[in-house]
């Protein structure tokens, strides 16, 4: 068959079986460990940020309150190249819950909110959500009380939290690759001859946790992305590669 | 009406898109890439950028669409409006997205005839458990299934 290749992009996983806490951020034989030293200096930088908590919830232990979903991440770093190619690092094993509301709980959601009972509102081993054998790294968002509710009071929540991923995506970017548990390779390719086919997401672009950035400098980061609603909702073109590496940052 | 908890797409679900992984994989189709389009609030906006899309895929030459959306009610003028000018233009296009019992088009339009409906829930409602009503692989393929046959019946007229 006549293809041919664009770009290549090699996504290695790093399985981590245990997450625990202590001094510093850490990578090793599986085990992640996380220091909480840097949560005061990010609350110190945030004045709409009241409190942060973060919570190692293991498999089957769902049975707790939790303020509404606001998005679940991948812990995903660039080692090479930019988005779309190169080398891209990955956690598997655990997932980011990100929830939050402010001081007077009033949650921070546009439509329809998964506060309550985390064992019935998460439906688990869905290509979003953490399968039942994950750990679920929960980082739960006090947010100031009273304010209007508009962008800045969730992407204060938003950047908080990747204030945190972006520690361990540093000690990430520095794991050997050999060590990897998995490694993908991804092309984007032009398949000569066959049917040209497109696919459109349409995506939230309107405010408050109705909105999606794009091209953070991380994959599924936050800082350094630019929201559609700042682009005019206008269409963007991704490469397939460059979609699969986390270009789309989800603020639903 | 907007997007909810049991329909939103998380950043995960972005990075591990089911419907990037079915239509990138098939050796029968050529991905020629992915747009992303926003929701805007203004009816104005809507058609506009709706209009702008299709006008994109008409300058790739593209065959065939697949057009996802991850909330209803309100979304949907957009979502009826952007297949609409993508199929006028002899473009073949199927589309994804919850509908349920709960999310019947508020608009529609002759190029609707083929909607796969990421509904999971017994009910077809917006059961706020995230994740529930996501597209997952078998809406995927169902999809991609219907663009080709779209795509060889408009080859055939």
């Amino acid at each position: 068959m006549d293809e041919k290749i664009l770009r290549r992009l090699v996504i290695r996983a790093f399985h981590v079986r245990e997450v625990r806490f202590g001094t510093v951020n850490r990578i090793e034989n599986g085990v992640l460990t996380i220091s909480k030293d840097f949560l005061q200096p990010i609350l110190d930088q945030n004045q709409l940020v009241q409190e942060i908590k973060v919570e190692v919830i293991e498999p089957g232990d769902y049975n707790r309150e939790i303020n509404t979903i606001m998005d679940i991440i991948p812990i995903s770093t660039k080692v090479l190249g930019q988005l779309g190619e190169g080398i891209t690092h990955t956690i598997t094993g655990v997932y980011v819950m990100l929830t939050g509301a402010d001081e007077n709980g009033k949650q921070m959601i546009e439509f329809g909110s998964s506060e309550g009972n985390l064992k019935e509102k998460l439906f688990l081993n869905r290509a979003g959500t953490p399968s039942d054998r994950d750990i679920i790294l929960h980082i739960d968002v006090k947010l100031l009380g009273n304010q209007i509710f508009d962008r800045k009071i969730t992407t204060a929540a938003f950047k908080a939290c990747n204030e945190i991923l972006q520690r361990i995506r540093e000690v990430l970017k520095e794991m050997d690759g050999r060590e990897a548990t998995e490694s993908h390779e991804y092309f984007d390719i032009i398949r000569v001859g066959k049917p040209k086919v497109v696919i459109i997401k349409q995506i939230a672009g309107q405010g408050a946790m109705y909105d999606n950035q794009l091209f953070s400098d991380e994959p599924s980061g936050f800082s350094g992305g630019r929201s559609i609603i700042d682009m005019g909702n206008m269409p963007v073109i991704l490469s397939p590669n460059e979609y699969r590496d986390g270009a789309l940052r989800s603020m639903t | 009406m907007g997007i909810g908890p049991s329909t939103k797409e998380t950043s995960l679900h972005h990075f591990r898109d089911p419907l990037l992984d079915v239509v990138s994989k098939d050796i029968d189709v050529d991905l020629l890439g992915v747009i992303v389009v926003g929701t805007p609030q203004d009816n104005r906006d809507k058609y506009f950028v709706g209009e702008r899309a299709a006008m994109w895929v008409e300058s790739m030459r593209a065959e065939g669409v697949i057009l996802s959306v991850d909330g209803w009610g309100n979304s949907h003028i957009d979502y009826a409006n952007t297949i609409e000018q993508i199929g006028k233009r002899g473009i073949s296009v199927v589309g994804i997205s919850f509908v349920g019992t709960q999310a019947s088009f508020v608009v529609t339009n002759k190029y609707m005839d083929t909607i796969v409906d990421s509904n999971k829930s017994e009910q077809g409602i917006e059961t706020e458990v995230v994740g529930e009503n996501n597209v997952d692989r078998i809406d995927a393929r169902k999809a991609l299934a219907f663009l080709k046959l779209k795509m060889r019946k408009s080859r055939e007229e």
